[in-house]
């Protein structure tokens, strides 16, 4: 299934929002929603933790366990990050 | 079974590991381990291991705390003087990690218990003081194919062996199984030894125990780790399996008809 069907389909994207968290929680929460999906689904994750942007996507690569499909700033009045991980 | 918030932060720095993760932790808190005196090697083992989140320790000792065992057996304060070790160090370790039941059996291990008292582990920790316990835990731990550490610390000098006997490794009678005469009451009292060293080699039978039940990394098996921390030395010297072992070679006997030998004195 590709990303963009599965992205308009709201409800087969697992969320985590993980706003307010920071390293090493952030990435300690990633792993563990990841390690419940199966190869080839997709996590999105939302962080606030402007170190965990880069830092997570590293942890996941590291360890084999998901791949950063796109990384996309959300400018609200408080910014985050959207982070579409996909399950190796 | 589901991690909590809360199990989630305690455990954070072991579920980044790589090797772990939360169905590693999972593991740990579905585990047994039975840890046999809770003295030098005893007292770190069980703090890291209850730290860890093991989900039952069973803890053994006959003894209490005395003064003189403060300088190295980190489970007992001053306080604890005169108290059962297995009470002491059930209360700390409740203080440590509520996620961890601790079930406590004030016995002196004997051939007569032993078995009653392993049963159902997933892995032993050897941390008694004398070799004749030593040798018996090693014959009923094999016999019961139960996997186990075991660990001796004297002076400045430490070893310790793994032994998995469903993988028949070597045990720790075909190590030391010819030694006949060895006098227990020359051991930590009189030799006398530096508190550290039983605490690196109870951390390190704590770090065994992990890495089986988690089957990650390599076990100090079929080698024995030997540490001289006066000289600064850390090695391993391979040990073999002796075929006429009379618990695991081919013809083993049951750990019951073994004759036992070494003083039944406990060390203080």
């Amino acid at each position: 299934m590709s990303l963009e069907k599965n992205i308009q389909n709201e409800k087969e994207v697992n969320k985590l929002d993980l706003r307010g968290k920071v390293c090493p929680m952030t990435f300690v929460n990633t792993k563990l929603s990841l390690e419940k999906l199966k190869s080839g689904e997709f996590l999105e994750v939302l962080l606030d933790f402007p170190p965990a942007v880069e830092n997570v996507p590293e942890n996941c690569r590291r360890q084999n366990l998901a791949k950063v499909v796109r990384i996309t700033p959300i400018k609200q009045n408080k910014s985050y990050w959207e982070l579409i991980f996909e399950k190796i | 079974m589901e991690l909590s918030e809360k199990q989630i932060e305690r455990y954070s720095r072991q579920i980044v590991l790589k090797e772990i993760g939360g169905m590693g932790q999972k593991k740990l808190m579905k585990s047994t381990l039975t840890i046999i005196g809770l003295g030098g090697l005893g007292s770190p083992a069980a703090y890291y291991l209850a730290a860890a989140g093991i989900g039952k320790l069973k803890l053994v000792d006959f003894d209490y705390v005395e003064l003189s065992n403060l300088q190295r057996q980190i489970l007992h304060f001053s306080e604890d003087i005169n108290k059962r070790k297995t009470i002491s160090a059930l209360e700390k370790l409740n203080s440590l990690n509520l996620d961890c039941s601790i079930e406590i059996i004030n016995k002196k291990v004997s051939i007569d218990n032993i078995r009653e008292i392993i049963q159902n582990s997933d892995f032993v920790i050897e941390g008694s003081d004398n070799f004749a316990t030593k040798m018996l835990v090693n014959d009923a731990c094999v016999y019961l194919k139960i996997p186990f550490t075991i660990a001796g610390a004297i002076r400045y000098h430490g070893q310790l062996l793994t032994v998995v006997p469903e993988k028949r490794t070597t045990c720790y009678r075909c190590v030391f199984g010819t030694i006949k005469n060895l006098d227990d009451r020359m051991s930590c009292s009189q030799a006398g030894v530096i508190g550290v060293i039983p605490g690196i080699l109870g951390s390190i039978e704590a770090n065994e125990a992990i890495k089986y039940l988690l089957e990650i990394g390599d076990l100090i098996t079929n080698k024995m780790l030997f540490v001289d921390l006066l000289k600064n030395n850390f090695s391993f010297i391979n040990v073999y399996r002796e075929i006429n072992c009379i618990i695991c070679g081919e013809n083993p006997k049951d750990f019951t008809e073994i004759k036992r030998y070494g003083s039944d004195i406990a060390c203080h």
